[in-house]
């Protein structure tokens, strides 16, 4: 006689070694046999929230709609260094544009990417509905209507029976009084049908039957709250449940709340209160570094990134963001350590190779560079990363001298991302050496529309210009490179050239 | 190879100016460090390709569905 696991046993073993799909699939038939048994109905909504979790932390795409209707600005123009919408205004001595390349918003680019800090942050309307939507800087127009209703529309498709649970039939005030069950009721509701409105109403009424004295219960009306654009109502909400108890998860949505209220000295305050309550920890610092290096301040950032590292050397982020700082202020073969140090920890990546291969040729370790940029060709996951890839190849050719082949990187760049603005500018100069004026025209206009905010397209525009003669466009090319660009001393020489000769006639 | 005479002596003018032309050149673009990717971010992504995926296959089977009983 065959004897056979317990099943709901069987599935609570297969949620702790995380095979959700199967315990999801024990606990269904659980629940075929005895509908109204609570353990297997919680075990699987635990399952199904688990295998679309993310880090709520993390997560956080702002919409255009946000950002501009934004009722919660106190000036329209706010003093320098207060805040996080204008990247240029704080002089923190780090690299200018001139070395190190700048995002869409004008911030310098940094050395990992997180949901939030995917696509910058345009500083007006105009300039937001201007950005080119291409596939990397498409921005949803709310973000209520982005990444999180399409993955939940994804996971009710494929199941063909329709929802798990049906929520609005549900009855909330039945569940809310059952905290064993309500918890991971809410967790399915926020996470996997992500149904905010549902979620509140649910948090709302646990709340109330635990006399307002769960702080779990308060963090979670705040995420609430924060996902409906309330952002008030969040604060109060945190700051309740701070009170009640220290959690650093609490300080860490708090200050998201603050940053996306635009209050980045409030949020950094509050993030050193956090450190007094929790000395050293990790993700904390990991907070404050990364609004320095919002705010544009790239050396206390760094400092702040080598906290990190002194508390948790294993930190990905701080190794990769000290790593491009160290290879954009001049000193690739410090950054090659960094760079070397992640790949020792077991990242295994086409980006990490590229970088590798970048610091490699500009520290003149000749015999690593083509072999690192193959291995990230063979690495790559998606276009856009191959064009990339090409692009600084393209760069390792320019340097060698050998521009044919340079030529031919950067066409393959272009052949695999139609937008490389950066590779439209470089073929542009090469063309010109050729002395293929119209050639080179017709790539710098491209590459100036395509991304309005480097200064290298309008700046060579302008130079080519005005070199053939026409003052005037070459006029209103140099305006635009100062407009990017204010502080680059050779578009200040050519506006002055220019006016003096516009003075003349 | 001391004792072999150079053909060529340097000139190193005494008198007179030097002066150069600052010329304005082209400029390229700098070459671009690849940020690496977060954890979550890397997860949503994959979620996200998952999910489309399993759309792509579900809209084909409807299809094939639609082609059976119309044929």
């Amino acid at each position: 006689m065959e004897v056979t696991m317990d099943p709901l046993f069987l599935a609570w073993s297969y949620f702790r070694r995380r095979k959700f799909q199967r315990c999801s699939d024990v606990c269904t038939k659980i629940l075929e046999d005895t509908p109204y048994d609570q353990a297997a109905w919680s075990l699987k909504t635990r399952a199904l929230t688990e295998m679309v979790y993310i880090d709520e932390v993390d997560v956080d795409q702002e919409g255009i709609a946000e950002m501009m209707l934004d009722e919660s600005s106190i000036a329209q123009v706010a003093r320098p260094g207060t805040s996080l919408r204008l990247p240029g205004t704080s002089q923190g001595g780090g690299p200018t544009p001139a070395v190190r390349p700048v995002t869409q918003s004008g911030r310098p680019i940094t050395g990992f990417v997180r949901p939030s800090t995917q696509s910058g942050r345009p500083g007006t309307m105009e300039q937001a509905i201007k950005t080119p939507r291409t596939a990397h800087t498409a921005r949803p127009v709310t973000s209520a209507s982005g990444r999180f209703v399409r993955l939940g529309t994804a996971s009710m498709l494929t199941n063909p029976e329709g929802p798990f649970i049906n929520l609005s039939r549900l009855n909330l005030a039945k569940y809310a009084q059952k905290p064993n069950l309500s918890k991971t009721l809410f967790e399915y509701i926020f996470h996997h049908e992500n149904d905010v409105k549902t979620a509140l109403d649910l948090a709302a009424l646990a709340t109330e039957h635990a006399q307002f004295k769960d702080w779990w219960w308060k963090v979670q009306l705040g995420k609430c709250y924060y996902r409906l654009g309330l952002h008030r109502e969040a604060e109060k909400q945190f700051r309740s449940a701070l009170n009640q108890q220290e959690i650093v998860d609490t300080y860490l949505y708090l200050a998201k709340v603050y940053q996306r209220m635009d209050q980045p000295i409030t949020a950094l305050n509050l993030f050193k209160q956090g450190l007094d309550h929790f000395p050293g920890e990790v993700t904390l610092l990991t907070g404050i570094a990364r609004i320095h290096e919002e705010m544009n301040n790239i050396p206390s950032a760094t400092e702040y990134y080598k906290d990190v590292l002194k508390q948790d050397n294993t930190h990905v982020e701080a190794i990769a963001c000290i790593g491009s700082n160290h290879f954009y202020t001049d000193q690739p073969e410090i950054a090659l350590r960094f760079y070397r140090r992640l790949l020792q920890m077991g990242v295994y990546n086409c980006q990490l190779y590229n970088n590798l291969g970048l610091c490699c040729f500009y520290a003149q370790q000749y015999d690593m560079t083509l072999s690192s940029f193959e291995r990230a060709l063979s690495l790559v996951a998606n276009d856009e990363e191959l064009a990339d890839v090409w692009y600084n190849l393209g760069h390792v050719a320019v340097g060698i001298g050998d521009l044919t082949l340079a030529y031919q990187c950067f066409k393959l760049a272009l052949a695999n991302n139609n937008d490389h603005a950066e590779a439209y500018n470089n073929l542009a100069v090469l063309e010109l050496r050729k002395g293929r004026i119209e050639q080179a025209k017709a790539f710098l206009q491209t590459a100036s529309s395509v991304a309005p905010h480097m200064y290298e397209p309008h700046f060579n525009y302008s130079t080519l210009s005005d070199t053939v003669g026409d003052l005037q466009s070459s006029y209103t090319a140099a305006q635009k490179s100062e407009d990017a660009f204010p502080e680059h001393v050779d578009t200040q020489q050519i506006l002055k050239n220019l006016r003096q000769h516009f003075a003349l006639l | 190879m001391p004792e072999v005479k150079s053909m060529f002596r340097e000139v190193l003018p005494k008198q007179g100016q030097l002066s150069m032309e600052d010329v304005p050149t082209m400029v390229l673009c700098k070459p671009k460090l690849l940020p690496l990717k977060s954890v979550t971010l890397e997860k949503l992504e994959k979620m996200q390709q998952e999910a489309q995926e399993a759309i792509r296959q579900q809209e084909l089977a409807q299809k094939e569905k639609q082609e059976s009983t119309a044929g």
